[in-house]
């Protein structure tokens, strides 16, 4: 039935509805900055129609509920992308510090290995003069600390993005736990049929930390979120979170084990986690294997061009610089095997004026060591190597970045809070408001007009 | 689609990656150089170190053709001592040849004989850098040691070694001659003729003289021969050194145009990002603090 209390009723529930509506877009407007906060929509649908004879009346307004917009395909991109530049970040962080290892200019093992065979080039115009020999072993003793300083620093990098292993494996699990209670209580909202908007918020904006961590592969279930990582390790399944582990392996640095203890240390990529372990596995290593067999060859052909001739004292030459016997560790045990300045072997015929074996131990310097490349091209090699890792990481971080700045803008254009579209909303749901408090005025006063009419009929 | 104005978040950005710009604009300006770090360019980096590399062996060689063209002088010098001496020789004994020379003035002419022979033996143990010059590679003392057994004179105390020094990725050369190669080479012995000289001028004929006075000639032309090769030497040591130092500008220009920055593009550089980075900050004022809240009054 038409009448009145229809009207009364039909305002109501407009003024509850606008009143959600406005409460939104407070909400919104309060959360205009807040990270991961996706905007909410009002769900108002047309209330069941009101039959009367052929007359059909519309019978209001039903409030839904709100709705979080977002784009769960977007989300999961930008995750993917969010791992990858945390990786080449890491990658490049560490990369820029390896770098300053191997200066181009100033003191560094390419200047110290050229003066090295400069001193003995020196040395070869005046092969008696106790001062030029002293300059040779001055040269080789800097020369050997060049390569133990380059040895060092990067096995002191290593240490410290091992421990940088070991800080992401722990902030990987407390994430993962902290998802894994987020999922509990959204199972627990969605059964009860609550809105689940902002625990989905936060669940996203903590896998999207997650991400900058590791690689994510993250599955959308009614009973929340799967995540795993990329290689299928589960790390969050429903309200149950299952941790890493880190231990020591064999090579001395931190592995990281799954929950049932195998090593996945090798499949882990992306993230922070990713980029700290590609440098710590693979560039360092890399690095520091070529600059051990360097020094070992290095040190090796001088010995060998020092047994060719004979010392000042016309004994047979020895061994000019000690190494290790293995190769790995070599350019950190390299050092001067003597500090006799008589001990340097220019001689080639015992004579002690002569300097015949002087240019067989400068011809190290262009001869081609064992890797099959001179001295000269090996230390040229190794900045190439070192710049050309750092560019690269560079150049993909900032790819990625560019891409990952055009996928957070479409995010923000479906997800975000525009204050400009908040206020138009603000007056439309305002003059709403009004306009079904004004009915509801109208209707008051229409029933005073009704009851007054009855008291005029039984007052006359 | 929708649009949400997210001018916060990009102009963030954006004056971001401005300002990076303008950094790199100004550090290339003040270093004068567009690779400060191996990254910057890896492959330009690794050429800078092979050039200075080679810039360092050029000075080095530059050093060496320095040291050994001083030497080479040294040798120049005694030797052109030697001629002279060995001239003086050669006249005081066709002086002595002469028939009608008295024995008192062919004694006294044996004596300034025996005086010319003393000095060559003492231009012949000249020290270089306190090494005998003409002793080889023996660095054991004087060259020449007096012997009255010798039918020179003086025995020879070094050895035949021979140094050369590298002043070219190539190119090596001698720096030194045996003594025994100039001063008592068989046949053309200056130390020898002149010994011969001396006693023939003391007790011989006046034929033996004569012979005595060839031998000095011959030894004489020799040397000469011996003083043309060290003259050679010092004019390649001064051409290597022309080329050296040519090769080392070269070198200069090589590793500027790997690393540096032509200055007027850097400056152009560094102008176009100033006026970007003001433009946009111009911009961002503007557009930033605009809403719809500012017409809703």
């Amino acid at each position: 039935m038409a009448g009145l209390n229809t009207s009364l009723s039909i305002a109501t529930q407009s003024l509850m509805a606008q009143e959600a509506a406005l409460e939104m877009t407070s909400n919104n407007i309060a959360n205009a900055n807040t990270p991961g906060y996706t905007r909410e929509t009002i769900v108002l649908t047309e209330a069941d129609v009101v039959q009367q004879g052929s007359v059909t009346l519309g019978g209001g307004v039903t409030l839904q509920g709100l709705e979080s917009v977002r784009d769960q395909l977007l989300n999961l991109r930008i995750q993917q992308q969010t791992s990858q530049q945390s990786s080449a970040d890491a990658q490049t962080g560490a990369l820029q510090q390896l770098q300053t290892l191997f200066p181009t200019t100033g003191s560094s093992l390419a200047t110290g290995l050229s003066s090295f065979f400069t001193s003995l080039s020196a040395l070869s115009s005046n092969p008696t003069s106790l001062a030029s020999r002293q300059a040779v072993l001055s040269a080789g003793q800097n020369l050997a600390g060049e390569f133990n300083t380059v040895s060092s620093g990067l096995s002191t990098q290593q240490s410290a993005l091992d421990q940088q292993t070991v800080s992401d494996v722990s902030s990987i699990n407390q994430l993962s736990s902290q998802i894994a209670g987020l999922n509990a209580q959204q199972a627990q909202l969605t059964g009860t049929g609550e809105n689940v908007g902002s625990v989905e918020d936060q669940i996203g904006s903590l896998e999207l930390k997650l991400s900058q961590l590791t690689n994510l592969s993250v599955t959308h279930t009614p009973a929340g979120d799967t995540l795993t990582t990329g290689t299928g390790t589960p790390l969050v399944v429903g309200g149950k979170s299952y941790a890493l582990e880190t231990t020591a392996g064999a090579n001395g640095r931190q592995q990281v084990l799954d929950g049932s203890g195998t090593d996945i240390t090798s499949a882990i990529s992306g993230g922070d986690l990713g980029g700290t372990l590609a440098v710590r596995d693979t560039a360092i290593p890399n690095l520091l294997g070529q600059l051990d067999s360097f020094a070992s060859q290095f040190a090796a052909a001088i010995n060998a061009a020092q047994a060719k001739g004979y010392d000042q004292n016309g004994q047979a030459g020895g061994p000019l610089f000690t190494v290790s016997a293995t190769v790995a560790g070599a350019a950190a045990s390299i050092a001067l095997a003597t500090t006799d300045p008589a001990a340097i072997a220019a001689s080639s015929d015992g004579s002690s004026g002569s300097n015949g074996n002087l240019a067989n131990l400068a011809a190290v310097a262009t001869a081609k060591l064992g890797s099959g490349q001179s001295p000269e091209d090996v230390s040229a090699g190794l900045i190439y190597q070192v710049g050309s890792d750092t560019a690269t990481a560079q150049a993909e971080s900032s790819a990625i970045g560019l891409s990952l700045t055009q996928l957070t803008q479409q995010q923000s254009s479906v997800s975000g809070v525009s204050i400009d579209e908040e206020s138009a909303n603000l007056i439309r749901y305002q003059q709403a408001y009004e306009a079904a408090a004004k009915i509801v005025n109208t209707v008051a006063t229409l029933f005073n007009v009704t009851l007054n009419m009855g008291t005029a009929v039984g007052g006359s | 689609m929708r649009f949400n104005a997210t001018f916060g978040s990009t102009i963030t950005t954006d004056i971001q990656q401005s300002e990076q710009a303008l950094q790199t604009a100004l550090q290339q300006v003040s270093t004068g150089k567009r690779v400060n770090l191996p990254s910057d360019d890896p492959a330009a980096s690794a050429a800078l170190v092979q050039s200075l590399n080679q810039s360092a062996n050029v000075d080095q060689y530059t050093a060496n053709a320095t040291a050994a063209s001083s030497q080479a002088q040294s040798g120049d010098s005694v030797l052109s001592s030697v001629v002279s001496l060995l001239n003086k020789a050669i006249t005081l004994g066709t002086e002595g040849a002469n028939g009608t020379t008295s024995a008192a003035d062919r004694a006294s002419i044996a004596s300034q004989v025996n005086g010319l022979l003393a000095s060559v033996a003492s231009e012949a143990n000249t020290t270089y850098q306190g090494v005998a010059l003409f002793g080889g590679t023996a660095n054991s003392g004087p060259a020449f040691v007096a012997d009255a057994a010798s039918p020179d004179g003086y025995t020879y105390a070094g050895n035949t070694g021979i140094n050369y020094i590298a002043v070219g990725d190539t190119l090596k050369v001698q720096v030194n001659v045996p003594g025994s190669q100039i001063f008592t080479q068989p046949g053309a012995s200056a130390l020898g003729s002149l010994q011969q000289l001396a006693t023939a001028l003391t007790s011989g004929t006046t034929a033996q003289i004569g012979a005595a006075t060839a031998a000095v000639t011959s030894a004489l032309s020799y040397v000469s021969e011996q003083h043309a090769v060290y003259g050679n030497a010092v004019n390649q040591f001064a051409s290597q050194e022309d080329f050296l130092s040519q090769e080392s500008v070269t070198l200069k220009s090589q590793q500027t145009s790997l690393v540096g920055i032509d200055t007027a593009t850097a400056a152009e550089t560094l102008a176009q990002a100033e006026a970007q980075n003001s433009e946009l900050l111009a911009a961002a004022a503007k557009v930033l603090p605009t809403t719809l809240l500012d017409y809703l009054k």
